[in-house]
């Protein structure tokens, strides 16, 4: 019976990847104009809710990832192949647990990869979300895909706004809330280390526009407005130097 | 029988710090009796971690809002490390009614020059009643110390001229 259910759900997937890669960026953009009423996510984080993240299985997580095919764009250990997609590698079990959930219930969307990881998402279950949360969460922060780059000059323009903050823009520090090495804090705020620049700059762009809604508050949405693409590429910079070896 | 000598310097003083205290208490019984100055208290339970899908403090429930009796109802939401909405306006003169509540930890909202001060305790909801006086900026500032942002945790407060 579970491995029926295993099958179903690999059936599943990749008909929903060819699904969604045949898919029109057209399609994605108009899905993402249908404002989604109600909270921005439905995930809370009641005692409950940590305690069933904590016990996800990063065994089987990493089973799913190679079954479902998240290794083909996230890579087999969490690091992202090229910069188009993010690295989940050390991220926040709670984080990519969220995401999951918020892809699967249609609050994440606004880009053509979300449309994918929707679809993705479908037929998965809570256990599998907490699985390959704990999965992602066992290895260390990523350092950079190869080929991809980071600009030193441009990571050390953005460190005032990432350690001080800026007061006038009520711009908290990122750091205040993303930690001190980019690696997260309780219990959803996601690392930062070692992510691909590309992949940051859209994701900040996607706040910045309001394409990307599923922040409870608006909280990344507010400050993400307040940034010039200037300084959502410094910061992009900063980060995916971080994990530089 | 053992006799405890007090100097009379001693003596002196412990009169004055006797009165000094009664005065206190005195400055603090009449504040309280008189202009109504206490700490807020309102018992009014809530689970914060469900704060976003509550009723009361939904996303787009936040906010301002007249009553029918004019007055108006404020509905914020502390959360690290600001309060939203992060800019609020109300008019000078008018009673206002504060609800807020934290999203994570324990907070403290603060408007300079008005008594609105109360702390955001989570699982609670905190209502302070006031009435601004003066127009104009102030920021509410957060003066609970709630983590490594908490120095930048403030937000827009506009009073503007009597209401139209
Ligand atoms: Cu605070």
């Amino acid at each position: 019976m579970k491995a029926n259910n295993m099958e179903n759900k690999i059936v599943l997937s990749v008909a929903a990847l060819a699904a969604a890669l045949m898919m029109s960026p057209v399609m994605a953009a108009e899905h993402a104009a249908m404002a989604t009423k109600g909270p921005s996510t439905n995930v809370s984080w009641t005692a409950e809710q940590m305690r069933f993240v904590a016990n996800g299985d990063k065994n089987r997580g990493g089973q799913l990832n190679s079954e479902m095919f998240c290794a083909s764009c996230h890579g087999d250990a969490g690091v992202a192949p090229t910069g188009n997609w993010p690295s989940l590698a050390g991220q926040r079990a709670e984080y990519t647990f969220k995401m999951l959930k918020d892809y699967k219930d249609g609050k994440r969307h606004g880009s053509h990869s979300a449309e994918i990881m929707q679809k993705v998402t479908q037929g998965m279950s809570d256990q599998d979300m907490a699985d390959l949360g704990q999965f992602y969460a066992s290895f260390d922060l990523p350092a950079l895909p190869t080929g991809v780059t980071f600009d030193a000059a441009q990571a050390d323009m953005s460190k005032a706004v990432i350690k001080r903050g800026d007061g006038k823009r009520l711009v908290a520090p990122c750091q205040s809330c993303h930690g001190s090495n980019g690696e997260g804090a309780v219990t959803d705020t996601p690392a930062l280390a070692g992510m691909p620049p590309e992949y940051f700059i859209k994701t900040m762009q996607e706040y910045k526009s309001g394409a990307r809604a599923n922040d409870v508050y608006s909280r990344m949405r507010l400050i993400a407005k307040t940034l010039t693409d200037d300084e959502i590429s410094q910061m992009a910079h900063y980060y995916a130097g971080m994990t530089a070896k | 029988m053992a006799t405890i000598h007090i100097d009379p310097l001693e003596k002196r003083w412990i009169w004055m710090v006797g009165g000094m205290v009664v005065i206190f208490y005195a400055v603090q019984i009449y504040y309280a009796a008189v202009h109504n100055l206490h700490p807020p208290s309102n018992v009014e339970v809530i689970d914060s971690a469900k704060l976003h899908l509550s009723e009361e403090f939904a996303e787009d429930k936040l906010g301002v809002k007249q009553e029918a009796d004019g007055s108006y109802t404020v509905t914020m939401v502390a959360a690290r490390y600001g309060f939203y909405p992060q800019e609020i306006s109300v008019p000078a003169n008018t009673p206002i009614k504060l609800r807020i509540a934290s999203f994570d930890v324990l907070h403290g909202v603060h408007v300079p020059f008005s008594n609105m001060n109360t702390m955001v305790v989570p699982g609670y909801v905190s209502e302070v009643h006031t009435q601004f006086v003066k127009e104009g900026d102030f920021p509410m500032i957060c003066n609970e110390y709630c983590g490594l942002g908490h120095d930048y945790m403030y937000s827009k407060l506009h009073v503007t001229g009597a209401k139209s």
